[in-house]
């Protein structure tokens, strides 16, 4: 598999190692990450860099997970590009709205490799 | 008034996120499932499912009180919606090390930054592992970022509340406490 260049939007760093890990245990071992500490941060790393894939925690300070997705197909940033949104809310109606504001995935916290194995090799593969 | 902060936020996720879907499911009420809500199987089976797929590690319920340690590490998530309260994480510093080690892969001497995100992330997947047990508060609860606390010779107190679980477990030969605190439902 070519080198897969991913964003991971979390405000915790320690989640963002967590996912970085499971990302490569899933067998994207040529990996290149970029994080963001928040929606806003997320956006600006998209006006600056290409990814392949983009990661995003829902609940999060400043800007929340779905506004940053909503941000991202208003700004037409990114087109094209699978998000999976990784959370703890695990409601049906959350994953609707998820789904709503654009999003390809959806993995509940906690989670293990292979769950992320599962939701985000097809969507990497597909693209 | 840390309850009252996380609590507040939780408040404002839970109609931040929801948009009119969610107001029209505000009419549903837990009154009539409080039992399922207070089942005390649920944390267990929450805290057993978080610590065995982040940590990988197995967890039971400690029926001992935890060892007083002179340093402790406290995470409070919020819950606003239907239901209000609080998922409140309490260690000692080995077992707040032990768990971030695990969840890491990394070592640490003092609980740092690092120990302390990890801290929260784990009681945000406890506080979210626990009310998607019950189907209502999994669409109708909102959870607040958390918020985590570190130092020596705290209580946490909270005034009347609805119901209350209040459990310790072990692993690995390190004890923590996790509290379910309901102080309305709706």
């Amino acid at each position: 598999m070519s080198e897969i260049r991913a964003l991971i939007v979390d405000d915790s760093s320690v989640m963002r190692k967590i996912v970085e890990r499971s990302l490569r245990q899933a067998g994207l071992s040529a990996l290149v990450v970029y994080e963001a500490g928040s929606g806003t941060d997320g956006l600006d790393v998209l006006k600056s860099k290409q990814v392949d894939l983009i990661l995003s925690d829902i609940n999060m300070p400043s800007m929340d997970g779905l506004e940053f997705l909503r941000q991202i197909r208003a700004q037409n940033l990114a087109p094209g590009v699978p998000v999976v949104m990784i959370t703890t809310e695990s409601s049906e109606e959350h994953v609707k709205q998820a789904i709503l504001a654009g999003a390809q995935g959806y993995i509940r916290k906690p989670f293990t490799a292979e769950q992320v194995k599962e939701r985000v090799l097809s969507l990497v593969n597909a693209a | 008034m840390l309850l009252n902060g996380v609590r507040k936020a939780a408040i404002a996720t839970s109609r931040g996120g929801g948009g009119n879907e969610m107001e029209r499911t505000m009419a549903i009420s837990l009154r009539e499932s409080v039992q399922q809500v207070s089942d005390p199987r649920n944390l267990d089976a929450s805290v057993e499912e978080v610590f065995q797929m982040m940590l990988g590690v197995n967890c039971r319920r400690d029926p001992g009180t935890q060892a007083k340690e002179s340093e402790s590490v406290t995470a409070v998530v919020g819950f606003g919606g239907l239901l209000s309260g609080a998922c409140v994480f309490n260690s000692g510093r080995e077992a707040a090390i032990k768990i971030a080690t695990h969840l890491t892969g990394m070592e640490f001497d003092e609980v740092d930054d690092t120990v302390k995100d990890g801290i929260g992330e784990i009681c945000n997947m406890l506080a979210g592992a626990w009310k998607g047990k019950v189907p209502n508060l999994a669409a109708n609860c909102g959870l607040s970022v958390p918020a985590v606390i570190t130092g020596s010779d705290y209580k946490l107190h909270v005034q009347a509340p609805e119901f209350q679980l209040h459990h310790a477990y072990r692993f690995e030969d390190t004890s923590f406490e996790v509290t379910i605190v309901c102080d309305g439902i709706q």
